[in-house]
């Protein structure tokens, strides 16, 4: 979500939110967002709204990039691997 | 009425989240505040129904406090042997070991992950020296007491006594003396209330 560019943390959690079954409510999407940071997989900065108090905007450093691309490959040889098992099952059975 | 849900909410959320360090909390906290506030921005009208609907999507604080214990590599506070001893030691341990007994339950009070800092304050403060205060007065007010009764009898009041108290003051006399009693033995069970219902948490 953060690959195309910068995104304000609200619309982040209210959209990760709606994808069901990733969070199991919005406000345990903070948690995970600050730990992200810890990690330096996300970068944020402060930046004034015009109305209300500063907003925090993410976006993906170089290394959360990486993760992304190392993490991609693994989900799609582990997704195709239980597809395999799963669909065989379905078929012998 | 409607802020005061959200003020429960953040409350709530701020209670589950003590055994985070203090910087963490409040950068949880605020993030969470201003996420109500941005949306509810996005509502017509702020009434409760709408309140409602954005602290249910935000989940419960026990929920977010765990996940922020479990990304944040925390481990969950729960009472044992030293908070026993320091709901024990805070109203009695001043009577036992004159002083001291106190200090040492405020000390474990203090060091202790489980209580907040507003339950800490108000079990250090609810009252210093626990029932060691009300012990002291009360050994005295027997001497006083027995003096007193003589002269009601009609017996020849002993000179060592001086005028007895006044109805008035003797009634707030025993109002303060209960008070005094009450106090710190209702703290101390709060205190432990407060810290069972955390080790069951989960």
């Amino acid at each position: 979500m953060l690959e195309r560019g910068e995104r304000y943390g609200f619309d982040l959690v209210r959209e990760l939110g709606e994808v069901g079954g990733m969070a199991t409510s919005e406000g345990t999407i903070y948690p995970m967002l600050a730990r992200l940071r810890r990690d330096g997989v996300v970068q944020s900065t402060w930046r004034e709204s015009p109305s209300g108090p500063p907003r925090r905007y993410y976006r993906l450093s170089p290394a959360g990039r990486r993760a992304l691309e190392e993490f991609r490959e693994e989900w799609v040889r582990f997704r195709d691997g239980v597809d395999r098992v799963v669909h065989k099952e379905g078929r012998d059975g | 009425m409607a802020e005061r849900s959200v003020e429960k909410y953040l409350g709530e959320l701020e209670g589950e989240l003590r055994d985070l360090p203090r910087s963490r909390r409040q950068e949880l906290l605020t993030e969470i505040s201003d996420h109500i506030d941005a949306a509810l921005a996005q509502t017509p009208d702020h009434d409760e129904a709408e309140i409602r609907n954005v602290l249910e999507r935000l989940g419960d604080p026990a929920d977010i406090a765990q996940e922020a214990r479990q990304r944040l590599g925390v481990p969950r506070a729960r009472s044992g042997a030293f908070e026993v001893a320091a709901v024990i030691l805070l109203p009695i341990g001043g009577v036992v070991i004159p002083v001291l007994g106190w200090v040492a339950g405020v000390i474990l009070l203090w060091t202790s992950r489980v209580w907040t800092t507003r339950e800490k304050l108000a079990g250090t403060l609810l009252f210093p020296g626990g029932l060691l205060l009300p012990v002291l007065l009360f050994s005295g007010a027997i001497g006083m007491r027995v003096c007193f009764g003589s002269g009601v009898d009609g017996r020849v009041v002993s000179d060592t006594c001086g005028p007895g108290p006044s109805a008035l003051q003797q009634t707030m006399a025993i109002g303060v003396l209960t008070l005094l009693v009450v106090v710190p033995i209702a703290m101390a069970i709060f205190l432990g209330r407060r810290a069972q219902g955390r080790s069951s948490a989960d």
